[in-house]
């Protein structure tokens, strides 16, 4: 129940007892659950643009949800109370190393098994099955979506470029979400096999801003974002604008439902 | 921070506030005008935040140092403290020598171009280079100008020892600034009084009134619309690295608590013990800069540090930090 005195400006809420006081109180301290302490997000904070995806995840405001609660990810420990990841753009090599390093690499994949998890830029190659362009000797990936990835697929920082781009499902999705894309991969094949969740496409860039070296054939190498299942992937980096509609989009129709089912 | 600084444009499209501006790029005439925009030059240093990147002078050296971790190899033909033993003009290295690199590797290669030396910075770029360090550590070629970098596609990044000289570098088109510190020392003295100069004056500014602000942006020599916007992030307007003089993990750890944003080692791997070894440990460190147990574990033998220098007038090589104007 709520008094409200719109005159005033003021609402006056008054005191609910949630328990019954059968039991000393100390019995009755509230128990951690989604509607009290909100979201757990982790960031991994091993390598690169941490900072920015918390920037951005602090924006945010989701009425009667809670607060979310960002964490960086750099020990196991950091991991084991995350709801969802969010695996930022920076070096995958670098990451991926430093993950086998901090003893992340398998806590990582069995996350990546049961929670939701987004990956931009080298977020999305470590999310992928496979890599091309990968450094001598191959590289740790964590999995988790069905697709084959290129590294650096447009070509080095001098081809790296910003577009404006169509989500699916976006806040305002008739206003294009600036991609800006840094040495970005490119989606050479999507590939669920039978048994896994279908992969659905929510953004493709314009044909003519694909590299000019096609890497080789196929429908898909336009893909710039796509969830499958719990996961979110970009090949671009909606954490360096400072439109949080992308952030937004991952807690409000990934992270919430996931965690209510 | 920011990830849009309110920067003047010389190449691409403006990048200044991105608040209501997804429609801001214009993919006409082909599509090649979003190419090298600022956004796309500061976001490629904002991706190699929390990371190493180190000096290596051939592809051998290259391949070490991504397998030990680090975020990006900088190509150079001698490393710093060679270039202080051997003296010498000090130049562009060889471009077969830094295609050698790219080819070696997959992480960002960058490569140093001599101050105000814009055809060396023009040669780089046209061999698809992805940043340049236009560095006091090689012989300076113009002792008034620094490169006006805005007309480049390629992004560069500079040193600064101070809040004014950082901004003026920014003002000319700089996306990405590190503190100098003395290359090719072992000692990093120098990068400490250098990052403690920038974050006291960012600290300063930060309380700032306007009036203070514009009497304090003509005092150091800086923009004043670069000198605001810095007060009001409370940072500089892009990443900011340590370098010069960084040698082991410890050392990398400290400039992290001191604010930056992530490290340049150059001579401090490959003249130690084993390189291969610390410049792994110096990529931890990086990671874990606040985590005293993990960093007293990964400096555990990792064979012996380069030999310092002590930074004083009889410095082999002079002070180097001393050129960028």
């Amino acid at each position: 129940m709520v008094i409200r005195l719109p005159e005033l400006g003021l609402s006056l809420k008054p005191p609910v007892f949630r328990v019954q006081p059968l039991l000393p109180l100390y019995f009755h301290l509230p128990i951690p659950s989604m509607s009290t302490t909100g979201i757990t997000i982790g960031i991994l904070a091993l390598q690169g643009a941490v900072a920015e995806h918390q920037r951005m995840l602090q924006t945010l405001k989701f009425s009667g949800r809670g607060k979310i609660h960002v964490v960086q990810v750099r020990m196991p420990d950091d991991l084991a109370i995350c709801d969802a990841l969010i695996i930022p753009g920076g070096e995958s090599t670098t990451i991926a190393l430093l993950a086998k390093l901090s003893g992340l690499l398998e806590p990582l994949r069995e996350f990546v098994k049961t929670k939701v998890v987004w990956g931009t830029c080298a977020g999305a190659i470590l999310l992928s099955q496979s890599v091309s362009n990968a450094k001598q000797g191959g590289q740790e990936l964590l999995g988790g979506i069905s697709v084959r990835i290129a590294r650096n697929g447009w070509g080095s920082q001098v081809e790296s470029f910003e577009a404006p781009l169509e989500v699916t499902g976006l806040r305002n999705s008739s206003v294009p979400y600036t991609g800006i894309f840094i040495r970005a991969p490119v989606i050479l094949s999507l590939r669920a096999s039978p048994g896994e969740p279908p992969v659905e496409v929510i953004s493709r860039v314009p044909p003519e801003l694909l590299p000019q070296a096609v890497m080789e054939d196929g429908p898909d190498q336009d893909v710039v974002a796509l969830r499958q299942g719990r996961h979110l992937l970009t090949t671009f980096h909606p954490e360096l604008t400072n439109d949080n509609r992308f952030h937004e989009y991952f807690v409000q129709e990934c992270v919430i439902p996931s965690i209510k089912s | 921070m920011s990830a849009s600084p309110q920067v003047p444009q010389g190449a691409g499209n403006s990048a200044g506030s991105t608040v209501n501006a997804p429609t801001r790029v214009h993919a006409k005439d082909g599509g090649s005008s979003n190419l090298g925009t600022f956004g796309v030059k500061s976001g490629l240093a904002q991706m190699l935040k929390g990371g190493v990147i180190m000096d290596v002078i051939n592809a051998e050296q290259a391949r070490i140092a991504e397998e030990a971790g680090a975020c990006a190899v900088m190509a150079l033909e001698r490393v710093p403290a060679d270039i202080r033993a051997q003296g010498g003009v000090a130049r562009m290295s060889d471009p077969h020598m830094i295609k050698e690199i790219v080819a070696a590797v997959t992480i960002p290669v960058m490569a140093k171009v001599r101050i105000g030396h814009f055809v060396e910075a023009q040669i780089l770029q046209s061999i698809g280079i992805d940043y340049i360090d236009e560095s006091e550590v090689l012989t300076p070629a113009d002792e008034e100008h620094h490169i006006n970098k805005h007309s480049f596609k390629v992004p560069f990044v500079c040193g600064a020892r101070n809040l004014g000289e950082a901004l003026r570098r920014i003002s000319e088109g700089a996306a990405f600034i590190r503190t100098k510190g003395e290359a090719g020392t072992g000692n990093v003295v120098e990068a400490v009084r250098h990052q403690r100069s920038v974050s006291s004056e960012i600290r300063r500014v930060s309380v700032m009134g306007e009036e203070e602000l514009y009497v304090y942006a003509k005092e150091i020599q800086a923009p004043f619309h670069l000198l605001k916007e810095t007060a009001r992030l409370k940072r500089l307007p892009v990443v900011n690295f340590a370098a010069g003089g960084i040698a082991t993990p410890a050392d990398a750890a400290l400039m992290m608590q001191l604010g930056c944003d992530g490290v340049f080692v150059g001579s401090g791997i490959f003249h130690s013990g084993d390189p291969a070894k610390r410049a792994r440990a110096i990529v931890q460190a990086v990671t874990h800069y606040n985590n005293p147990k993990i960093l007293a574990e990964i400096s555990e033998n990792i064979g012996p540090a380069m030999v310092g220098l002590s930074i004083d007038d009889n410095l082999k090589g002079g002070r180097l930090a001393e050129r960028g104007w």
